[in-house]
């Protein structure tokens, strides 16, 4: 096990720049989960650890070692990837010990950690089988036996779940992740299923647009997100555009005078997390109160999502908690909301 | 039933020939009496007995093996490049691939033979560059006669090499490397066995072909170098000899047939 660090890590193809100034820090028995949407450049990052991309230009440090230079089976990282990639031809004991085999283990030992292996991932007794004869869910086993029975320095996922279904997941994920506390393995993981990030990982980095936006953990990129695309893409928030006309005061679109935490500025977004919203009585206390009308009510089981129009240019998502057989607001409906002064994060607006 | 036109075409387009072939083997020759309905091994047992016709055969054995090895090991390379390309001008070397095959055989012999001959493209350079100051005699031998066996078969063994490896997943390759093989490592224990199908699919292809080869040896051999393929022919269409000729050629078929079952036996035994 070991820390790793990636430091300005930059890949351009042609005109198009995949990973821009990536510095990430990552600390030894550390998960840390890379976030984004599709195409900005989490695969890019995973496969430059791993030397399968040259990166432009970068530093990739694993422990102690420079890697950036060393081709693929010098850097002793664990990949596991979303196809699995398990070698048809052999069995899986043959899959699991090819690591060790590759790294002259004599084959007495390869015996016995290819068992221990198989049965970290519990498939004892599966050995002599080949891939075909195994269910998607068993061959990502494999495939993670395969990877820790070399015990890689670091342990790199991509997207290892997303080809399972979803029972499957659940199961697979916990999985993941107590063999990664139990052997203390330092593992960045690729995802953009948001729930498995958020469950499994220590830290996150979420990334757009091949650079780094925020990393941090769970709560962090929640409760402080660090610009409007975090606080849009971590959870939900509901959005109001206007301008910071003076210290502590946001004016809407729709000329709102809405109290807040953030000194004067231009254009401005405010975002709001719906959990932030009280209506009704408890909007009472707040330092930000408006009338709204609802416009919309989504039934959601546990919680109610609620569209709302404050004025014609703003408008807000509520989220309240489904309190069977009491007063649901319905469309139409006048109902008052409010927020703390704190709730509102303000950030500049972006095109 | 769809199969039913295949199988009657096979039938009687493959089979039919072969088994008049084989009847015809077994007949007597009576020069000037063409051929004497019979039922004889005198032509097998001529061709076994004279050291003539042995040497053919193990000259063609020899050339065909030569040409099918040489074939894979240039061939494997350039498939490999040819199946992972991202480049946009893949269809474009796939071309640049099939193209000598637009150039039918004698055509094709003819260009190896301004460029091999003493005067030839070939020793011209060598000469002029001061490299050689003999002519080197290619034209006309062993050399000459696999090199254009080799020219005319590799773009069979890249096509069906090619398609065999685009079939593999990249992932699995890139799998072995992570695990801490090295391209060596990563070739023999991964590539190799898996593109298998495709190796023996391509070799049997280009043995047969090279075996069964015609106009290279007749154009690039020339009149001494004999194989089986001229051989075959020279006795129906020369010697009107077509009892022994059946007998060569099935004798030609049998040996290709068996040497391909061999080294597939082989090859098999090896990769599970
Ligand atoms: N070989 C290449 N040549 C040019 N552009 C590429 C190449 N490989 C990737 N890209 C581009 O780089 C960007 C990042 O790709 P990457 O595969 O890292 O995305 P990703 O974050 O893993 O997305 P996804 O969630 O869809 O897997 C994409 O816009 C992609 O089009
Ligand atoms: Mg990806």
């Amino acid at each position: 096990m070991a820390r790793l660090s990636i430091e300005h890590l930059r890949k351009v193809y042609g005109e198009f720049t995949a990973v821009d100034d990536c510095s990430i820090d990552i600390a030894e028995g550390e998960f840390l989960v890379l976030l984004g949407p599709s195409g900005c450049g989490k695969t890019t990052t995973l496969r430059m650890v791993a030397g399968f991309i040259q990166p432009t230009a970068g530093k990739i440090t694993i422990g102690e070692r420079d890697v950036t230079n060393l081709p693929p089976w010098k850097r002793n990282c664990g990949l596991v990837f979303q196809s699995y990639a398990l070698f048809p031809h052999m069995t899986v004991a043959e899959n699991v010990a090819f690591g060790l085999e590759m790294r002259k283990v004599a084959p007495a030992d390869r015996a016995a950690r290819v068992a221990e292996a198989l049965r970290l991932v519990q498939l004892t007794g599966f050995d002599e089988r080949y891939p075909r004869q195994l269910s998607g869910g068993q061959q990502q086993r494999v495939a993670l036996a395969r990877a820790l029975a070399m015990e890689p320095d670091v342990l790199l996922l991509d997207e290892p779940l997303s080809n399972l279904d979803a029972k499957l997941r659940l199961e697979v994920r916990v999985q993941i992740r107590d063999l990664q506390r139990k052997l203390g393995l330092t593992t960045i993981m690729v995802t953009h299923d948001q729930e498995e990030a958020l469950t499994m990982a220590d830290r996150l980095v979420v990334m757009e647009k091949g650079k780094v936006r925020q990393i941090g953990t769970q709560r962090e990129l929640y409760e402080k997100p660090a610009d409007r695309f975090v606080a849009g893409f971590i959870g939900r928030s509901a959005f109001l555009d206007g301008a910071m006309a003076q210290a502590g005061h946001f004016r809407s679109g729709g000329g709102l005078d809405i109290r807040c935490n953030a000194p004067a500025s231009g254009p401005a977004t405010l975002a709001l997390r719906p959990e932030r919203l009280a209506i009704g009585a408890e909007a009472e206390s707040c330092a930000n109160r408006f009338p709204a009308r609802v416009e919309h009510v989504s039934y959601l089981g546990a919680l109610l999502d609620i569209d709302v129009r404050l004025t014609e240019q703003d408008r807000i998502l509520l989220q309240l908690p489904n309190r069977q057989g009491a007063a649901e607001p319905k469309p139409g409906d006048m109902i008052t909301i409010g927020w703390a002064e704190d709730a509102g994060l303000v950030y500049p607006r972006e095109p | 039933m769809l199969v039913v036109p295949a199988t009657i075409f096979v039938a009687i387009g493959l089979i039919g020939p072969i088994a008049i072939l084989f009847r015809y083997s077994l007949n007597q020759f009576i020069p000037g009496q063409f051929m004497v309905d019979g039922l004889t091994i005198e032509n097998y047992v001529k061709f076994f007995t004279d050291a003539f016709y042995l040497n053919v055969l193990w000259r063609t054995v020899r050339v065909a093996v030569v040409c099918t090895i040489v074939c894979l090991i240039m061939g494997f390379p350039l498939a490999y490049v040819l199946a992972r390309t991202e480049s946009r001008f893949k269809n474009l070397l796939i071309m640049l691939v099939v193209l000598p095959l637009f150039v039918g055989n004698a055509v094709r012999a003819a260009g190896w033979m301004t460029a091999f001959g003493s005067k030839g493209a070939l020793n011209a350079s060598l000469m002029g560059l001061g490299v050689i100051d003999q002519p080197l005699e290619i034209m006309f031998t062993e050399t000459a006669v696999i090199i254009g066996i080799i020219a005319v078969n590799l773009p069979f063994m890249v096509l069906t090499l090619q398609s065999v490896i685009e079939g593999i997943n990249r992932n699995v390759e890139e799998a072995a490397f992570s695990l801490g093989a090295g391209p060596a490592a990563m070739f023999r224990r991964v590539l190799w066995p898996l593109a298998m199908p495709g190796i023996l699919a391509g070799t049997i292809l280009t043995f047969i072909l090279a075996m069964n080869a015609y106009a290279t040896p007749v154009l690039l051999g020339g009149p001494k170098f004999q194989t089986m393929g001229p051989l075959v022919y020279g006795q129906f269409a020369q010697q009107n000899n077509w009892p022994f000729g059946g007998a060569i050629s099935f004798i030609l078929m049998t040996a290709t047939l068996l040497l391909t079952i061999a080294a597939n036996l082989i090859v098999q035994r090896r990769y599970r």
